[in-house]
């Protein structure tokens, strides 16, 4: 092998590469928290709700878990202007990722609800509470403990792959940064061995954050390494 | 006027009518107890007074107020008067013993906080866990965990108090600083139905004993009448068998 790595135009560049990550990093945050928030809204109609609310979805959860997200996100980037809607790429980027996250949140949270026990539920309602309260302080607390792992490892899929795909529809997060860098000098060996190592040091500080959150919030006995 | 007047109360699961016309009633400050082999209704009764278990007939009173179960505010209704306790403690686990206590009657009834904390500490005193408060309940033991979950239901200032089985998934030596615990409310007053297999607690306690057997109670009366001097020989049977041991 004689490929002579040369990192210093890597280096000269970083600070650019930094806000790439800081992008990421927002991103899967967001789409996390949003898809969060959609996931528990749909487990809980898929666990309470008349049966034209299950299907309904049952069809937004089977149409996202079975199209490759970038299709999704290609849809909203190339359709909402097709309706009249201009919105940014990092706002269509956004919205599908969250989308997306949603339907597959919905899936592990449904697991979640399925598993709380039916006697916790009947000591909330005995206690006078309304359907909200049942959700907020017996199974969300259940659901952060029993599934945590799975929720943790989505995360980490979100921050990771779901928002490299915005490189594909020009966001400048951390891969698109990398491309458009790399693209200038061809030193894209040097590129993706940094940008790689920055995902690490990224995935590392969410687990920790996440861990944390989990931790202070719902007593969860997350392990960090 | 009696405090809780239960009169020809039924209930079924599915086609399978697990309460056959249910009466009994008690007079405020008394202790019912149910008592009768596994399957014949018992938890069942007091899951329906709760409104967890739809009453297909019949009518309940607390203090000569007519209960309907019909809709979510009255099965409310009934649920403010009255407070459960089972088997299993439940407790909320990402909340401290006080914070288990305070929910309901912070977030739910929003009374005042001051008197609310003063009276889950009473509360906390009163079932012996003053130096509980700041714990979780995973660093309690179950018999501690049982008597939070009674504390809780008490924060509530319930009319009626219902106990299924409170200790049967306790060790042993677990059970009678629970049935301790229960003896206090007693002593203080407390009106109780409670199911429990623990039959020298419930001569001890109860005022009357309701024995039940198949959806219908077969013999109701005082627990010496029950215990020495059943009529029926289902009851004599029953009795025979787990007293002996
Ligand atoms: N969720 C349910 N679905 C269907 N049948 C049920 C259900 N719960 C209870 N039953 C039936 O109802 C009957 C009464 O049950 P219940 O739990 O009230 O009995 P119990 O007297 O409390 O018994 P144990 O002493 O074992 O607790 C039993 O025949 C039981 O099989
Ligand atoms: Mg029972």
């Amino acid at each position: 092998m004689n490929y002579r790595f040369q990192f210093g135009v890597v280096w000269d560049n970083f600070p650019e590469l930094l806000e790439g990550a800081w992008l990421t990093f927002q991103l899967g945050c967001f789409a996390f928290a949003g898809g969060a928030l959609i996931g528990l809204f749909c487990a809980t109609v898929k666990t309470y709700a008349p049966w034209p609310f299950r299907l309904l979805v049952d069809t937004y959860v089977v149409f996202i878990t079975n199209t490759p997200a970038l299709i999704q996100i290609y849809f909203l980037y190339f359709g909402l202007p097709e309706v009249g809607l201009r919105w940014s790429n990092e706002a269509c980027l956004l919205i599908g990722l969250t989308l997306n996250a949603g339907a597959y949140l919905t899936l592990i949270l449904r697991a979640g609800f399925l598993s709380v026990r039916v006697t916790e539920i009947e000591a909330g309602q005995t206690l006078g509470m309304s359907l909200i309260q049942q959700v907020r302080y017996i199974i969300v607390p259940h659901i952060a403990k029993s599934i945590y792992p799975a929720l943790a490892n989505f995360f980490i899929v979100v921050l990771v792959m779901g928002t490299s795909v915005g490189a594909l529809i020009g966001v400048d997060e951390l891969t698109g940064q990398a491309i458009n860098l790399s693209t200038v000098n061809y030193r894209w060996l040097e590129y993706f061995t940094v940008v790689a190592a920055m995902y690490v040091v990224l995935t590392f500080i969410a687990s920790i954050g996440l861990a944390l959150l989990g931790r202070w919030a719902f007593r969860v006995k997350a392990r960090i390494f | 006027m009696p405090h809780l007047a239960v009169s020809d109360v039924r209930a079924k699961y599915g086609a399978l009518e697990v309460l056959k016309g249910i009466s009994f009633e008690i007079q405020k400050g008394e202790i019912a107890a149910l008592v009768g082999p596994s399957g014949s209704g018992k938890s069942t009764v007091l899951r329906a007074l709760m409104g967890l278990t739809p009453i297909t007939g019949g009518a309940v009173e607390i203090a000569g107020e007519a209960m309907n179960y019909s809709s979510a505010r009255e099965v409310r209704a009934a649920r403010d008067r009255m407070a459960i306790v089972f088997q299993q403690y439940n407790l909320f686990q990402n909340m401290t013993v006080m914070q288990n206590l305070t929910l309901a009657p912070l977030k739910i009834k929003k009374w005042d906080k001051a008197e609310v904390t003063s009276e889950a500490r009473r509360l906390l005193g009163l079932v012996g866990l003053s130096d509980k408060a700041d714990a979780y309940s995973d660093q309690l033991s179950g018999g501690q965990q049982q008597r939070v979950a009674l504390a809780r239901a008490l924060a509530l200032k319930p009319q009626i108090l219902l106990l299924d089985e409170v200790t049967s998934a306790l060790d042993p030596e677990l059970v009678n600083e629970v049935l301790d615990a229960i003896r206090k409310l007693a002593d203080e007053g407390m009106t109780m139905v409670i199911v429990s297999h623990e039959m020298a607690f419930v001569r001890e306690v109860a005022d009357k004993v309701v024995f039940m057997d198949n959806g219908q109670i077969i013999e109701a009366g005082t627990p010496a009448a029950i215990f020495d001097e059943p009529k029926t020989d289902r009851a004599r049977d029953f009795f025979s068998k787990i007293l002996r041991h």
